[in-house]
């Protein structure tokens, strides 16, 4: 198991209970969607699983490493081990595309000669090549978001997390985002993804957990119809 | 790791000093008021306890011997003065000598004071300097009990309140000092935290993916120092070239306060306060910057 969510409760300092007793447990190479309205704790779930919030309760394993009993100085290397994608993605404006992908690499150490050759690598497996020195304002939304996906993968993380990632781009464009994540997902990589856009759910054949106010209503494996 | 980007951290400080130039110029040109307060603040300090210096060791007290007293037995009181602990220097003034003295206070040369006084009034006397001025009071109550000392005087009075005044303005002026550079430490966190508020969404991204806080701070520490440097230097080239035209004015006056001129004190004084900016402008940039790691 990749990532164990054992009986976590969230409750934040504002008295907002997000999670209510959550148990989930998530396989190597899965592809899953988190679904559900605003506010139902999606959020939440992906904030507590890269440490950027403590759990109230319960106990967090990712990589057979307890989240909530990390201290501060390991959660660099937890976050190195997971890719983010956001829904406004996050570029720096004054850096180009292979400088924004770069950016990930020499945050977490690496050398010149690894980002030389792995810039390019990610950027052509997104689709981008030819537009490596282009700035994030001179592209479109969706070009924007392939950037963003590889800034995630290019440190070769365990788990991709996609906190809607298509929640800013029309349905094309999203077609083409879910493309690129099934992509990257076939070749080992976990993905989670966070979503409330029905359509894209409903059409593929993957495991779909349900959350609202905070608890998980549904758990439904790959193939079974959505409700 | 932190040698192998240093070339990194130093263009971003550098891309960050241009980009946010108008901010970058305010932060100068805090530190430089900030170190020019200061700098006036120590030179001050320096120049006081300099003079309160020269002021006590000036402290002298005056022994007159007995007139009864043969020879030989000044010469015992002498060694008798010696003795006691916390004495530094004794010289013998004669009479004669103390007559010649006074002589030459009257300075026309026409008038000749013996002819006037005739038989010479003044005692032989001791010219006694305490070792550590603040000792001067004690040093002096203890000769004064001497066989044959008629008596002693060391401006008793003055002497007790000069040490208060002295004392006072020593730990006045340390107090202003650690008062100007919290205040100025401040004034620099404050400024250097707009630097970075223009900045808090790369170091979310930049904690997001995994960097480690030190990555994050060493741009924002290049960036400290060299704004802190820099207003300190402008600071202390204004603070040199006003000190020492200073200098000159008050030489030609001839004025009775002496200030002070010793070049190497005032170089490692302005060593110190450019240090002093590099080191305030980390300071600043470590209060700043932790608040915004914390993600």
């Amino acid at each position: 198991m990749l990532i164990q969510f054992y009986n976590v409760s969230k409750i934040y300092p504002n008295g907002v209970k997000a999670l209510n007793d959550v148990s989930l447990k998530i396989d190597r190479g899965e592809f899953i969607f988190l679904m559900g309205p605003s506010g139902a704790g999606k959020s939440t779930l992906i904030k507590l699983m890269i440490r950027q919030e403590h759990p109230s309760q319960g106990q967090i394993f990712i990589a057979s490493r307890s989240v909530g009993r990390m201290k501060r100085k390991e959660v660099p290397k937890l976050r190195r081990n997971i890719g983010i994608i956001f829904q406004d993605f996050k570029l720096l404006e004054n850096k180009t595309v292979a400088e924004n992908v770069a950016f990930a690499m020499k945050v977490v150490g690496a050398s010149g000669k690894d980002m030389r050759q792995r810039v390019p690598e990610v950027i052509e497996m997104v689709g981008l090549k030819g537009r490596e020195d282009s700035f994030p304002n001179q592209l479109s939304g969706g070009e924007q978001q392939r950037v963003g996906v590889a800034r995630a993968i290019v440190n070769r993380p365990l788990v991709l997390i996609a906190d809607e990632p298509t929640g800013n781009l029309d349905i094309d464009t999203s077609h083409e985002i879910m493309e690129l994540l099934y992509d990257i997902n076939r070749t080992g990589t976990t993905v989670v993804m966070a979503t409330h856009a029905r359509e894209l759910v409903k059409e593929v054949r993957k495991r779909v957990v349900t959350l609202e106010d905070g608890r998980i209503v549904s758990d439904l494996a790959a193939g079974e119809p959505l409700l | 790791m932190i040698v192998k980007n240093l070339g990194y951290f130093g263009r971003e400080a550098r891309l960050s000093l241009s980009r946010n130039s108008l901010l970058s110029f305010a932060t100068v040109s805090t530190v430089a008021i900030c170190i020019f307060i200061l700098g006036v603040a120590v030179l001050m300090t320096i120049n006081a306890t300099y003079f309160m210096d020269r002021l006590e060791s000036d402290l002298e007290i005056v022994v007159y011997v007995d007139k009864e007293f043969s020879e030989d037995d000044t010469a015992q009181l002498e060694e008798d003065i010696k003795e006691i602990k916390g004495v530094g220097t004794v010289a013998f003034v004669s009479r004669d000598e103390a007559m010649e003295r006074l002589q030459k206070k009257f300075k026309s040369k026409e008038y000749n004071l013996s002819k006037t006084v005739g038989k010479n009034p003044l005692p032989d006397s001791y010219e006694v300097k305490a070792s550590d001025p603040q000792q001067v009071v004690a040093v002096a109550e203890k000769i004064s009990k001497l066989p044959g000392v008629s008596k002693v005087n060391y401006g008793q009075g003055v002497v007790e309140k000069l040490f208060k005044v002295t004392h006072g303005v020593r730990i006045v002026s340390m107090a202003l000092i650690v008062l100007l550079a919290l205040g100025a430490v401040f004034l620099i966190a404050t400024t250097i935290r707009l630097a970075i508020f223009a900045r808090r969404k790369e170091i979310y991204l930049m904690k997001l993916i995994g960097a480690a806080d030190w990555f994050v701070r060493w741009p924002f520490f290049m960036e400290g120092i060299v704004l802190g440097t820099l207003g300190a230097l402008v600071a202390v080239l204004l603070l040199g070239f006003g000190y020492n035209s200073l200098l000159g004015n008050l030489d030609t006056a001839n004025f009775f306060i002496s200030l002070v001129n010793e070049q190497t004190l005032l170089l490692e004084i302005y060593g110190a306060l450019v240090v002093s900016g590099a080191v305030l402008g980390v300071l600043g940039t470590t209060i700043s910057v932790n608040r915004f790691l914390d993600v």
